[in-house]
């Protein structure tokens, strides 16, 4: 029974493959960096998107790392899509083999861009800028400085390495050069700041649960907490709730989590910095549509197409909501 | 106790050592931490631990913490069922969970380790595919089950006893009973020892170890269920990654031969502890970075080991002296 299962599939697929789809919908795909809420509504911007403007998408999370995300790629070539948005989960490591990718099909990046590849472009926030906004957020939250610490899941990622360094450089007045990188595990300080740590996690909830109290454990005077991805802010107010300091250290934080923006209302979250993931589906379809017609002229000189971040504070956060729920169609 | 003597003498020199360079792992609020974690550790070790002593192995208990660490949230709060009947029922599902491997590994002849490795791809899959890789979580609604993993006893202004310490006692001290002190617990012993023997003196081999399978599976559903109420969200493609690792580790650790016959409850907790105690060390003293924490962790467990297993040789040699 296997075989004949294997052998329709062999041959309804020669049969996709004799047939190339002049005059078909392109088919395009969007791929992540790992699985989060955060996708979900990238995923709704492919969708919508898609359904829009008349092509056929896919969208995938790939669950476990860059292993997983390659063989999702790599699949997706097989089945032959006609153009390929990728978050690339190790940008520089990767470039070989988005170069492969980009020899096949047309390939562009979103979210995390690999400068160095042969995308043809970027569609995303500068993460840099955005943690510069983040680290504006910080000074307004603790006018006086004091010590803080900063909360991410992995750092081997360009956006999360971005983000941090441009917190720090912001918080510590520097120059703006993206280029910078302090090294985690010392302590760096400046401006009346003190970044006492940056503790990854790896996505383990209860680790980055216990990063956050080992913190509050070993430096009893910080004055603030950063999460610099969707799920670190929650449980930073977890940890802050139980230890009993919550509203007493300042929390400021990335992302749309739906506890994140709670926390925005209820004044236990100084403010968040959020993306446009939406955008990140719905422009990456656009574009790849296009490029499939053969049509660039959307693609700027730098090959970045910038999705701008916003800060949200509690002025802004109810309008926010009601806009992103009305896009997850909630 | 002489059993635990080793393991139990890293633990204290890990502590001390971390307490001198970090005077903050001493703090009230970081014990009250500790204490936390290993009592969520300690319960799926224990669970564990029943079915090594019968010479099996369970890999499924990170995946069944994620099936019921994810649907507890997601049938609460999404589903909108009462706590009341979402909480007995998940843990009966993961009991008959347990209760299928251990009717595979017992009347299907099955390997135990093949069995539990297909429960970890299942479960886990079955999750995600059940809430489409989303988060979950009790939102901001608190909920009163929450304090079964965030609650504590206070003992002083700044100490209390964690809520899933106090659920860990009792649990502790069930098992050792029915260990030490019961026909069930002296057959499970007897079988992990010599399954051949056993049988011929007459003991329910495959009734003794279906129940050791179905109380591990009990106890990784109320490690799950504990766990999402500490977190207070999971996510369903990593909750619970890795688990069942730390779990045979603490009851290796505790002295529960992987050969089947040997293991003591309280092994097991000490065992969980020193995982746990590193974890914090590593966070606590700035001049391990993160990043080696794993081989941090391998490399203490394997010195404890062989730690252990000197000091039994010792006592062997002092009782044969004697």
């Amino acid at each position: 029974m296997l075989l004949a299962v294997a052998g329709y599939f062999a041959f309804s697929y020669r049969e996709s493959a004799e047939q190339p789809n002049a005059n078909a919908a392109p088919r395009l795909a969007f791929v992540t960096n790992g699985v989060a809420d955060f996708w979900v509504l990238a995923g709704k911007g492919v969708e919508d998107a898609a359904s829009e403007i008349g092509v056929t998408s896919s969208f995938h999370m790939p669950p476990d790392g860059l292993a997983d995300q390659k063989r999702i790629i790599e699949d997706l070539i097989v089945k032959g899509v006609d153009g390929i948005a990728i978050s690339p989960i190790d940008p520089v490591n990767q470039t070989p083999f988005l170069d492969r990718i980009a020899a096949q099909t047309l390939l562009i990046t979103h979210d995390s861009d690999a400068p160095d590849s042969k995308r043809i472009c970027f569609i995303g926030v500068d993460n840099y800028e955005a943690g510069r906004m983040c680290g504006e957020l910080v000074q307004q939250a603790l006018p006086d400085g004091g010590q803080v610490a900063i909360f991410v899941g992995r750092l081997e990622q360009d956006n999360a390495r971005l983000r941090r360094q441009g917190v720090i450089d912001q918080i510590l007045g520097r120059e703006w050069d993206s280029s910078r990188y302090d090294k985690p595990g010392q302590v760096i300080s400046g401006n009346g700041f003190e970044v006492v740590a940056t503790l990854t996690d790896q996505f383990d909830m209860a680790k980055g649960k216990a990063n956050v109290e080992d913190i509050l454990s070993r430096h009893p005077d910080i004055a603030g907490c950063i999460g610099l991805f969707a799920y670190n802010t929650p449980l930073i107010l977890e940890a802050l709730k139980q230890s009993g300091r919550i509203g007493k250290v300042k929390v400021i934080s990335f992302d749309e989590d739906e506890r994140t923006l709670q926390g925005i209302i209820d004044g236990t979250v100084h403010g968040t910095i959020v993306q446009n993931p939406y955008e990140y589906g719905a422009a990456s379809m656009r574009l790849l549509k296009a490029l499939v017609a053969g049509d660039r002229s959307s693609i700027p000189d730098d090959g970045i197409i910038k999705v701008p971040a916003r800060t949200i504070r509690k002025a802004e956060v109810e309008q926010f909501r009601a806009d992103m729920y009305k896009k997850l169609g909630q | 106790m002489k059993k635990v003597l080793g393991i139990f003498s890293v633990l204290v020199t890990v502590a001390l050592v971390t307490a001198i360079i970090s005077p903050a792992f001493l703090s009230s609020y970081n014990i009250e931490n500790l204490l936390r974690r290993s009592a969520l550790f300690g319960i799926i070790g224990i669970g564990a631990s029943l079915v090594i002593i019968t010479g099996g192995i369970d890999l499924s208990i990170g995946s069944v913490i994620c099936l019921i660490g994810c649907l507890t949230p997601w049938l609460i709060t999404v589903i909108g069922i009462s706590p009341w009947i979402v909480v007995p029922s998940l843990l009966v599902l993961a009991t008959g969970l347990g209760l299928t491997h251990g009717f595979l590994v017992t009347r299907l002849k099955l390997q135990p380790f093949l069995v539990t490795l297909c429960g970890l791809f299942v479960y886990r899959g079955i999750t995600r595919g059940i809430l489409a890789d989303s988060t979950v979580g009790f939102g901001t609604s608190g909920s009163e089950l929450r304090s079964l993993g965030t609650g504590r006893i206070p003992i002083t202004d700044s100490f209390g006893l964690p809520a899933p310490l106090l659920i860990l006692a009792v649990v502790a001290l069930v098992t050792s009973f029915g260990l030490r002190r019961t026909i069930w617990g002296r057959h499970l012993l007897a079988i992990g020892s010599n399954e051949t023997a056993a049988r011929h003196c007459g003991i329910d081999v495959n009734r003794v170890k279906i129940g050791a399978y179905a109380l591990c599976g009990l106890l990784a559903g109320l490690g799950g269920l504990l766990f999402v109420l500490d977190t207070g969200s999971a996510q369903p493609s990593n909750f619970g990654n890795f688990y069942e690792l730390y779990a045979i580790a603490a009851a290796v650790l505790g002295g529960c031969s992987l050969r089947g016959g040997e293991g003591t409850v309280i092994g097991v907790l000490i065992g969980a502890t020193l995982v746990q105690v590193l974890r914090n060390a590593i966070v606590l003293i700035d001049e391990i970075p993160d990043s080696i924490e794993f081989a941090v962790i391998g490399g203490i467990i394997l010195l404890a080991v062989i730690a252990d297993e000197a000091v039994r040789r010792a006592v062997a040699r002092r009782s044969n002296e004697d």
